[in-house]
């Protein structure tokens, strides 16, 4: 971290007038804060405050010097997060981020700190439990001891409080403390988490006088002994640096290299008309989820787009993508494609029940043309149409993963717009095999239905 | 030409446009955007990553935007959901972010595959207090990789978060894009505040005439910023209804407003005889355009105009299209026409008829049919 030859003596306005109740322990942790920024001799303008909503959400304004950004309920942690990312990775990673959280921030935020401590960011967060919300009038929190009575626990609070220290140290928090808001060692202990590098959270146990005190006969004093009642423990709870932050981990992981954006190099079009389609046509290709229906479909885009024609492949699975169908709708043009739907397929792939099942039900068949081509697995029943039928053992001939495929280049055999072989050699390379995509028996096959 | 799909090149578009940091979260149809992010920026050096959840994807975005790096995330209408607490934030912070909303079928968790342009409304108003938000359209791969510059752009010029609003047809189809033909804008980034934090004149939120965008200063450069959620003045002070906070409360929406024209991009293929105009945006333009294609075949006197910018809504030229026609079209994949009830009092006079469906795309002949 940054040292400089003159640094401030105190980072907050002064005089401070605190702004909270006579006796309210977020005084004690705001001056205790600042005495750990003055002894750490950092930049102001490498400090950054961030705060919450409730009492605690105050201190921004206290302090003169350090940034401050001051969220939304809950969310501290998150755009500290944000900040402290961006600051490791992409800029000097000198920045140092103190969250300042009451307890409903830090319930309504839990993810929000699990996460920064999962990631390892180098943010510090001042966790100041009170046993309450104090700003709206008291009522419990997850932080309430057993029979805590509050506005909206009149007869006793009736569930145990959370142990939020274990939590972060459960999602491998390198510096987790809990400490008095009171306790003469607590600069300190913000010190050596604000020093420590990656994620660090110190609770600070304090007492609303406001709202804790007139309906709960506790004091100060008390407190220690209601938090190890509940079975937590003070002091420092964990710390270790095993972990590399965050910044430091993602930078060696993928270091920065100049790439400016630019267009992928050179045209992918091998001939500009080596087509002979006339009108834009569409072609409908039923499968399957696994058996490659979509890559089948894909091919085709590419081939026929290093033919010089415009495409479009609009896929559709059900919710899963493992398993029932697998349906491409491929649109091939001379022109851009307007509409990326097909009314009236000139051909239609069916390979499996899955894909045969969804266009019986999407009523497809009944919309095909005597000009259409129904290209179908022998194993399924021919559903009624206009269409001409070529009926073939697709899945049996060229194996379930490849009948798609093999289909289209059957139907592009019969058609002839682009070339058959340009889309069998890009299967091939697709499927990084040296051996021919399809086998001769099936080349055969396909050959001897076409003629017929 | 390669092949592309609109979420592909949302995140092309966002490299482009300098993005250097995603957070994200998968959702169908977004996911594409979030999975080319982490390829484009991991292979970069910059900083995309997996959140745990919305809410944070794009408060990681809004705060790393605050570190002073253009930021995107990606998500559908659940994950919009949740993330509107955090646009407002951007909003009222003046950060810059830009959130590509690729629109699923609702409501709820609705249909993860299924298209839909039923978040036309939601997006727009969803501030407390109904600010103005720039909402752009994309209709194809290459509009997707255009308008993502732009909304870059703008949320940079306009220092705020400015919404990408495609759907999963748009999104998830691909197709071949010539990348020659790619209208490639320059890049704006925010204007910043020079000189350090002993300049005590500055403040974060500091604008003379009330459409003034501020200086943007970086949390943890020299000059110190102080930002908040929290009604506030000109210093980023919170205050309740003081003069000062309510001029920041006005400016929020003037430096939009005032900016109108520069935010506008709609593309209008009018006759000037024709008696009918259609309007529509996103997936439904394409079907739009063939529609008008095929009735002018048939000796129909038809204009059309597609609104890439849905939002300020593009009210000029939408008058200027519709000038001596008697009939209008709008056209949008939604159950009762959202936008078409935005602009009821601007065509008032005019004969408007919705074309409108759920659970497909709308077809050429649906609209044909109406023309």
């Amino acid at each position: 971290m940054m040292e400089l030859d003159t640094s401030p003596t105190t980072f907050l306005t002064e005089p401070c007038a605190m702004p909270f109740c006579k006796g309210c322990g977020h005084s004690h942790v705001i001056r205790k804060l600042n005495d750990a920024l003055v002894k750490l001799q950092l930049d102001p303008a490498k400090v950054n405050l961030v705060s919450d909503i409730g009492c605690i959400g105050l201190a921004d304004a206290l302090f003169e010097l350090p940034h401050s950004v001051h969220t939304t309920h809950g969310r501290s942690t998150a755009f500290a997060t944000g900040i402290e990312l961006a600051d490791s990775v992409l800029r000097d990673s000198n920045l140092k981020t103190v969250v300042l959280i009451g307890d409903g921030g830090a319930m309504i935020g839990l993810l929000h700190l699990v996460n920064a401590a999962l990631l390892n960011v180098d943010v510090t967060v001042l966790l100041c439990n009170n046993f309450l919300f104090g700003m709206t009038g008291g009522q419990n929190s997850a932080f309430s001891p057993l029979e805590f009575i509050t506005p909206t626990t009149p007869r006793g609070n009736l569930i145990p409080p959370i142990d939020l220290c274990r939590v972060v140290e459960d999602a491998h928090a390198g510096f987790v403390a809990r400490e008095l808001a009171t306790d003469h060692d607590l600069a300190g202990v913000i010190v050596d988490a604000i020093a420590h590098p990656g994620f660090s959270l110190v609770e600070i146990v304090e007492l609303c006088t406001e709202h804790g005190t007139s309906r709960n006969e506790i004091s100060g004093k008390a407190l220690r002994e209601i938090i190890e009642r509940s079975g937590q423990r003070f002091g420092m709870l964990k710390r270790s640096t095993e972990r590399p932050e965050f910044g430091d981990a993602y930078r060696r992981k993928f270091p920065q290299v100049e790439i400016s954006w630019s267009a992928p190099a050179g045209s992918a079009v091998i001939a500009q008309s080596a087509h002979t389609l006339r009108n834009q046509m569409g072609l409908v290709i039923a499968g399957s989820a696994g058996e490659r229906v979509q890559t089948a479909a894909g091919i085709l885009c590419e081939a026929a787009a290093r033919s010089g024609l415009y495409a479009s492949q609009k896929n559709d699975n059900p919710v899963t993508q493992g398993s029932g169908f697998s349906l491409s709708e491929v649109c091939l043009g001379r022109e851009e494609i307007e509409y990326t739907g097909i009314e009236h397929p000139d051909a239609v792939v069916v390979v499996s029940a899955d894909g045969l099942s969804e266009l019986t039900d999407k009523r497809l068949f009944e919309r095909l043309k005597p000009e259409s081509t129904l290209l179908i697995d022998a194993s399924l029943t021919v559903p009624e149409s206009a269409a001409t039928v070529i009926s073939l053992p697709f899945r049996s001939l060229c194996g379930p993963g490849k009948a798609a495929s093999g289909a289209v280049a059957c139907y592009l055999e019969k058609i002839h717009i682009i070339s058959p072989e340009l889309y069998s050699d890009l299967l091939a390379k697709k499927s990084k095999s040296q051996e021919p995509f399809f086998t001769a028996k099936f080349l055969e096959a396909v050959r001897s239905a076409v003629i017929s | 030409m390669q092949l592309r799909s609109g979420n592909q090149m949302i995140a092309e578009g966002a490299v482009y446009a300098g993005c250097r940091f995603f957070a994200g979260y998968p959702i169908t149809p977004a996911s594409g955007i979030y999975k080319s992010m982490i390829e484009l920026l991991q292979q970069r050096g910059d900083l995309a990553l997996s959140s745990p959840d919305e809410i944070s994807a794009l408060a990681y975005c809004v705060g790393a935007s605050m570190r002073g790096v253009k930021a995107m995330t990606a998500t559908s209408g659940p994950g919009w959901a949740l993330m509107i607490e955090t646009l407002q934030y951007a909003l009222m912070t003046e950060t810059p972010v830009v959130i590509a909303l690729v629109q699923r079928l609702g409501p709820s968790t609705g249909g993860a595959t299924q298209g839909a342009q039923g978040d036309i409304l939601l997006s727009e108003f969803c501030t407390s207090g109904g600010y103005t938000l720039p909402v752009f359209a994309p209709s194809t791969p290459a509009e997707s990789f255009e308008l993502t510059v732009h909304a870059f752009n703008c949320a940079e010029l306009l220092r705020m978060p400015v919404i990408l609003l495609t759907d999963k047809e748009v999104g998830m189809t691909t197709e071949t894009v010539d990348y020659g033909r790619l209208d490639l804008k320059d890049c704006i980034d925010r204007s910043q505040v020079t000189g350090g934090r002993k300049n005590g004149d500055l403040k974060t939120y500091a604008f003379s005439s009330l459409g003034d965008v501020p200086l943007f200063a970086p949390v943890g450069e020299e000059f110190k910023v102080t930002a908040t959620g929290s009604a506030h003045n000109k210093a980023g002070e919170l205050k309740k209804n003081d003069a000062e906070t309510l001029e920041v409360l006005h400016h929020l929406e003037a430096k939009v407003t005032e900016r109108k024209s520069d935010l506008t991009v709609i593309k209008s293929d009018c006759a000037h005889d024709a008696e009918t105009l259609v309007i529509s945006f996103g997936i439904t333009a394409r079907a739009m355009k063939s529609a008008v294609r095929i009735a002018r075949e048939q000796g129909k006197k038809v204009s059309s105009l597609n609104l890439l910018t849905l939002f300020p809504i593009p009210e000029a030229q939408i008058l200027n299209a519709a000038r001596g026609v008697r009939r209008i079209v709008i056209a949008e994949e939604n159950l009762n026409g959202q936008y078409r009830m935005l602009l009821g009092s601007l065509l008032k006079g005019y004969d408007v008829v919705g074309v409108n469906k759920i659970g497909s795309m709308i077809t050429p002949d649906e609209i044909l049919r109406v023309i």
